[in-house]
């Protein structure tokens, strides 16, 4: 290797040098003083390059799950504020439910369960993956057989024992979030509105699903949607 | 199949490796888009989008890569839905000069602001690989492109921070 090659090299990637360019820095002064000033720079971009970090903003406070949820999730303000509105809501509603309200434990569950993912809340257009929104319906029983939406979150959630889909279908209005509950029976629509959460809990299929979301209107065409959207079958347990 | 990140135990591993990688995600998301505002959108839809597939992953080696891949691709779209518009360098100087002041030394934010005057092209990859420790070959398949391409762009990004500093040659060039 001579010095020009040897700079090539080392100019590319001075911390990673292979046994020839090693070999000619040892063995040419001038070679190994440049290594060494190009050393000296790369530390120099390293500081420069460390930035100053914004803050974490932990909601530990808030939210049992939020000791899980990415913490970056909670780092920019828009979205924290969205969110911590969003928590803060549910809990909200859930205090409402429980001392005030209709005492509906169904309800109350459904927006407890809503409070802890709260990184379901979150207003998108991204989907989510067609392949598991579909994945998770099945372990329910449930396919699909029309459009629903923009499924922009889905997961299979613990939920009164039992696995649940929980999705999140986006509209115009912001997020609703859907939970298909297919071992909780209903006789009759049940409608809640407490807070900033219209909800409504409705016999469908087997079971139910629970629609909440923040309007009237968004939650009466998204659980339309969702009705004809759905079919459920047997299965086998 | 191997999946680290599912379930309870794994959504701990998922949130702690997030929290431990979230500083330097920022740092390179701030680097490739030169804005403290968007390097933040880009970071926290990236971590969304990670947390959504976290089960997907089945190797926690694999992580890191993944994770910064999502961030390179949420930069990308996020240009592609705001279509920034072109600005030039000064102005983004001057609109993140309290971000590039933040630096205890002169050379730091001299170096600093050689950086932020860098191209893309070769901007990118020096971030890769000084402040994410990325190899060439990691690299030239986040970027596309063969090693010889990520060297070169590597070697001329140096060079041009040295031109841009007034750094000349070596103490023993200059003795010669």
């Amino acid at each position: 290797m001579n010095c020009l090659e040897f700079r090539g090299v080392a100019g590319a990637d001075p911390r990673h040098l292979g046994a020839d360019a090693i070999a000619h820095g040892d063995s040419c002064r001038q070679c190994a003083a440049h290594l060494r000033q190009l050393l000296a720079m790369d530390a120099t971009i390293l500081r420069a390059l460390k930035v100053p970090v914004p803050p974490e903003r932990k909601a530990g406070d808030l939210s049992p799950r939020a000791s899980v949820v990415p913490a970056a999730v909670f780092a920019n303000p828009r979205r924290w504020y969205a969110l911590a509105a969003s928590i803060l809501g549910g809990v909200l509603v859930g205090v409402v439910l429980w001392t005030s309200g209709p005492r509906n434990a169904l309800a109350r569950d459904v927006l407890g369960h809503i409070a802890h993912e709260p990184e379901a809340l979150v207003a998108t257009r991204v989907p989510a993956n067609s392949a598991k929104v579909q994945e998770i319906l099945g372990k329910a029983g449930v396919r699909l057989r029309s459009d629903m939406g923009l499924v922009s979150y889905a997961m299979s959630c613990s939920f009164r024992g039992h696995d649940v889909p929980h999705l999140v279908v986006q509209t115009s209005g912001g997020p609703v979030t859907v939970l298909v509950l297919r071992d909780e029976h209903v006789k009759r629509p049940m409608k809640f509105h407490e807070g900033k959460f219209v909800g409504t809990i409705e016999p469908e299929g087997p079971g139910s699903i629970a629609v909440i979301g923040g309007s009237d209107t968004q939650v009466k065409e998204t659980t339309a949607r969702v009705a004809a959207a759905l079919e459920f079958y047997p299965l086998s347990r | 199949m191997n999946a680290p990140f599912a379930g309870k135990d794994g959504e701990t591993a998922f949130a702690q490796l997030c929290e431990g990688l979230r500083p330097d995600l920022f740092r390179f998301a701030f680097w490739l888009a030169r804005d403290r505002d968007v390097a933040e959108d880009v970071v926290q839809e990236a971590l969304l989008r990670a947390w959504r597939s976290r089960a997907a992953v089945e190797d926690a080696a694999t992580a890191r890569p993944w994770l910064l891949t999502i961030v390179r691709r949420e930069h990308a779209r996020l240009y592609e839905r705001k279509r920034f518009e072109t600005v030039q360098v000064d102005e983004l100087v001057s609109n993140e000069s309290p971000e590039l002041a933040v630096a205890e030394e002169r050379e730091v934010l001299d170096m600093r602001r050689a950086i932020f005057a860098l191209s893309d092209d070769y901007r990118e990859p020096l971030v890769m690989q000084v402040l994410m420790g990325c190899s060439t070959a990691e690299i030239a398949t986040q970027l596309g492109l063969t090693q010889g391409a990520v060297l070169t762009r590597l070697f001329r990004a140096r060079q041009r921070l040295r031109r841009d500093l007034g750094v000349t040659g070596s103490a023993e060039d200059e003795e010669s």
